[in-house]
């Protein structure tokens, strides 16, 4: 175990906060390159055929005007299997939106005009977006996200639901969910074309240099080197600040091939592309509708006997993303019989992909709507039902805990919400308000990813720089791996100059299933004992050690898991229905906090995505169409300030001593997880309303 | 798309003689948006913006006096210049988008652009305004309550600009009411506005977003007008503040949407009508 000095567990500011909030961080777009063009896409407005034929000629007479790209005259890629990342390679049609060429001009102006004047013709075919759970064609994928198995079934479900005594066996709801964040998904390329093979194809000696908006530099390198058949050392990928990605930057997608694109058909200029707000509905991912049924089977006093999450979900026909939504459910309780199941429906829609918490966010709305439910129906306080159902080991391996805390992180809660003042459901009216609480579990994997390096250099003058490619989205890893750096170094904070955000520096893996500062800190760590082995207290200046990311055996004989539980009172108004959330609690087991400021921040947010997600979040399909209508900000509402009051997060103080050399588990998910179940079950104590499907809207309220 | 861009009120007039199918822009806060959506493009932009004489507001001549609020008048100006003589109008304006949205968007403005869910629409409504239309060929006062012709349509000729609304100043309480699904930035489900005339003893009421165009619920102004207690001290017989709901919602005709349904919108409507009307009586107390 590394002995923590001063900076691990400290409220350090970030590192990086001055020059983002005087403007000297340089974000992807704003990023300077020597004479730019400008890429607007053309985008499908069919949901499935072909391309018939495609006039560019107005286009290209546009003053200013360099390139009109499509599928006819694209440079040709290597065929990686990725039909997503297949961009402008043939003339077929997949979702509404999708790529159908690409303008590139002296001005986002010109492109953007001109790209409105591209004449597109299309064979149309029927199309299917529709998600249905009566539907034909239903399949089980191979695995889902996480590369988990797509079902589980353990004893008998049916049985014991027929023995049961008490049963809840319900459907459940989410809708089409959009990440959004505030930072549109940015690509900058610039290619060093060397000799231009015949044909337009990519030559052996080009380099392409991305500036990127996203969660993995090296992600996005390894994966473009593919596409373009480059050797890896010749893509170099540059991201230092981003403007959020909730996982939808966690991998690339079609824009960032477009850009490039684009810019080879330019020789010479970098090309500059942003999507707009409206183009990432199409193009940024985004998390698939479910329908979700839950079936719990418990003796009357609540000790559950059989549990069931069957769960029904889209994905594009081009290409399979695979949320694991029920998951969780295989961990969560004990029982004895147990089943759950994933059923895509592979539709002509873009393509889905990671949203804050894949699977935990919208299963744990149903699992715990249910286990409300069941609360109910045994008469017991929904607290005490979990406390009654917690495993002394994981259900699904038998393995123990690494440290399972959920009931103290319940009660803990309960003391501190005031649980106590609850009473029965549509009982408590306060003017015209009826008031309910509302109480939800929480939990998220510990994922430590394989792949992660870390370089340390002393400066000389008692200064060091650590190097790792990492990224952070405005989570606070430019400041946590210094902090960590400086007490694995035994150094002061200022000591240490962290360096992320470019696939030049070492490996790293991405930003996603909250494993970035437990996988990078650990490299980090490795990397800072590396260096004092070699060159003790005492290093000359330009001394350099690096160490990659030691294996993690706990892993493998402990069920590694973060908890929390959700809490929300909700006001809802007796005559319109109106919801209003005045108070939200968290409170969090995550293993060691690194540091409380930027953890806070991160648990808080995740809360008010997921109020957002139980109140206001709906993209809207038009099933004649395939387009998903409300696509703006103005429409897809998200929570506003004037929605969110006091959003409060805690946690346990305390090490996972299984958890790596930081004893931490990862913070950055677990925030959304359960926080809409908890505010629709305070509207059930509120109201005495169930509301199954998301988002809760005034007028279910009044039915 | 042509951008034109006259300097003065007498310029703006004749372009938009020259050129009927020309779109005003004052704050830009539904043209922009209908741009952005793609909902068309419109084959000429009459920038109105920098004329300057827009941007002021002046009482008009004669017995009753009413503010002439001039079409460059953004939403943060009314509210701060003219909420004490409007506070109906200022209600429904703090609701409109955000601190940004309203140091750039205008009352009239919007109104020209006659969606059903504009916000300041119902105040209008209730106040018994007046749009003060002109073209070269002159001026004229379209009562408010012809001036919504259909969804996003209005009463202007080609050729006519809207010049300034005026408002009478309020004669009593006013109140504005809005559901929306969340608690700022939100396009109505439904609005609702009334104002009390303590002097002439009648109410004056505004539906948003809840038929094709903004409308008055003229019966259930007729039955405050004679049911009401004027004189009465205390608050609003439950009743008939009930009787007043429905007569709001009867009035209304709103669709099924994204937004919200129907029927929840005609109950919506009723609750805030009985409400207003209660906030604004209890007003009149203080």
């Amino acid at each position: 175990m590394t002995v923590w000095r001063e900076a691990v567990g400290t409220p350090a500011a970030r590192v990086e906060g001055p020059a983002k909030v005087t403007g000297r961080a340089g974000y992807t777009y704003d990023r300077p390159v020597t004479d730019p063009a400008y890429a607007f896409p053309v985008q499908a407005t069919i949901a499935r055929g072909r391309v018939a034929s495609i006039d560019s000629a107005a286009a290209a007479g546009v003053e200013g005007v360099l390139a009109v790209v499509t599928h006819r005259d694209a440079a040709r890629l290597a065929d990686t299997g990725d039909a997503e990342l297949a961009v402008l390679q043939s003339d077929e049609v997949g979702f509404r939106g999708q790529f159908v060429g690409v303008v590139v001009a002296e001005t986002p102006q010109a492109a953007r005009y001109a790209a409105g004047l591209v004449r597109v013709e299309y064979e149309q075919r029927p199309h299917d977006t529709e998600l249905r759970a009566d539907r034909p064609g239903l399949y089980a994928p191979e695995q889902v996200n996480g590369g988990f198995v797509s079902d589980t079934d353990e004893g008998d479900v049916d049985a014991a639901m027929e023995a049961a005594a008490v049963t809840v066996d319900r459907a459940y709801t989410t809708p089409m969910e959009f990440n959004s964040p505030m930072e549109p998904h940015v690509s900058v390329a610039v290619w060093d074309p060397g000799e231009r093979a015949p044909g337009g194809g990519f030559a052996e000696g080009a380099r392409l240099t991305l500036f990127d908006s996203t969660q993995g530099p090296h992600v996005v390198r390894s994966t473009l080197a593919q596409v373009f058949g480059l050797p890896p050392e010749r893509v170099r990928v540059i991201s230092p600040y981003v403007g959020g990605g909730f996982g939808s930057k966690g991998m690339p997608h079609a824009h960032n091939v477009l850009a490039a694109l684009a810019a080879w058909a330019v020789p010479g200029r970098p090309v500059k592309l942003a999507l707009t707000r409206q183009q990432m509905f199409a193009l940024a991912g985004h998390r698939t509708p479910t329908i979700q049924r839950v079936r719990l089977g418990a003796g009357a006093d609540g000790r559950l006997t059989a549990v069931a999450h069957e769960v029904v979900e889209h994905t594009s026909a081009i290409k399979e993303f695979a949320e694991q939504t029920a998951v969780g459910a295989r961990m969560m309780y004990a029982a004895p019989n147990r089943r759950t199941s994933h059923r895509l429906a592979a539709l002509d829609v873009p393509v889905p992909s990671w949203m804050r918490a894949p699977g935990e966010a919208p299963g744990f709305f149903a699992l715990e709507v249910a286990m409300d439910e069941l609360a109910q129906a045994c008469g017991l306080d929904p607290i005490e039902l979990r406390a009654r159902n917690d495993p002394e080991v994981d259900p699904e391996s038998g393995r123990p805990w690494s440290g399972r805390h959920l009931v103290r992180c319940l009660r803990e809660g309960a003391a501190r919400f005031g649980w106590a003042e609850r009473t029965a459901p549509g009982t408590r009216l306060v003017g015209r308000e009826l008031v309910g609480l509302g109480v939800a579990a929480s939990t998220y994997p510990y994922y430590r990813l394989p792949g992660s390096r870390a370089v340390v250099e002393y400066e000389g003058g008692g200064r060091y720089t650590v190097r790792i490619g990492a990224a952070d989205i405005g989570t606070g890893a430019w400041t946590a791996l210094t902090q960590i750096a400086a007490d694995a170094l035994g150094c002061r904070l200022r000591a240490v100059r962290v360096e992320i955000g470019d696939s030049d520096l070492p490996a790293a893996t991405v930003a996603g299933g909250s494993s970035g500062t437990t996988s990078w800190g650990s490299a980090v760590v490795a990397a800072c004992r590396a260096f004092r082995h070699v060159y003790g207290e005492q290093p000359p200046a330009g001394a350099e050690a690096g160490a990659d990311m030691p294996d993690d055996p706990d892993a493998e004989r402990f069920a590694m898991h973060s908890f929390g539980a959700q809490f929300a009172e909700v006001r809802v108004d007796a005559d319109t229905g109106e919801v209003r959330v005045p108070r939200m609690l968290g409170v969090f087991s995550v293993g060691r906090v690194v540091n409380p400021r930027t953890a806070r921040s991160q648990f808080i947010g995740g809360m008010t995505m997921g109020l957002s997600m139980a109140l206001h979040e709906r993209g809207v399909l038009d099933h004649r169409t395939g387009h998903v209508i409300n696509h703006d900000l103005a429409e897809y509402h998200i929570a506003t300030h004037a929605d969110v009051v006091d959003v409060d997060a805690v946690w346990l103080d305390e090490e996972d001593v299984h958890a790596g050399p930081l004893g931490a588990r990862g913070i950055g998910e677990i925030g959304i997880v359960g926080a809409a179940a908890a505010i629709a079950n305070a509207v059930h104590n509120a109201t005495g309303v169930r509301v199954r499907d998301l988002p809760i809207t005034p007028d279910v309220l009044l039915r | 798309m042509d951008f034109l861009r006259p300097a003065t009120w007498e310029d703006a007039l004749a372009m938009k003689a020259a050129r009927p199918d020309a779109t005003p822009i004052q704050g830009g806060t539904d043209v922009m948006v209908e741009i952005n959506l793609d909902k068309g493009r419109p084959t000429a932009l009459l920038d109105l913006n920098p004329v300057a004489e827009l941007s002021r507001w002046s009482w008009t001549a004669g017995p009753a006096p009413m503010l002439r609020v001039g079409a460059g008048v953004t939403y943060t100006r009314l509210i701060a210049e003219l909420g004490g003589w409007l506070p109906g109008l200022a209600q429904a304006s703090r609701t409109v988008g955000s601190p940004q949205i309203r140091n750039r968007g205008t009352l009239v403005g919007n109104l020209g652009a006659a969606s059903p869910a504009g916000d300041g629409h119902p105040p209008l409504l209730a106040s018994g305004a007046l749009v003060e239309a002109e073209s070269v060929r002159g001026t004229r006062l379209i009562p408010i309550g012809e001036f919504y012709m259909g969804v996003k349509r209005n009463a202007l000729e080609g050729d006519e600009l809207i010049r300034a609304v005026h408002v009478p100043p309020a004669a009593g309480p006013q109140c504005f009411a809005k559901v929306g699904t969340r608690n700022a930035m939100v396009i109505a489900v439904c609005s609702f506005a009334v104002a009390l005339d303590l002097r002439a003893r009648r109410a004056g009421t505004g539906i948003g977003s809840a038929a094709p165009t903004p409308r008055r619920a003229h019966a259930a102004e007729e039955f405050l007008a004679g049911e009401l207690d004027w004189d009465g001290a205390g608050p609003v017989d439950p009743a008939l503040a009930r009787r007043f709901g429905e007569l709001v919602a009867e009035a209304a005709a709103p669709i099924d949407d994204v937004r919200g349904r129907a029927d929840y919108r005609r109950h919506a409507l009723a609750v805030m009508a009985r409400r207003a009307l209660g906030w604004a009586w209890a007003e009149r107390e203080v």
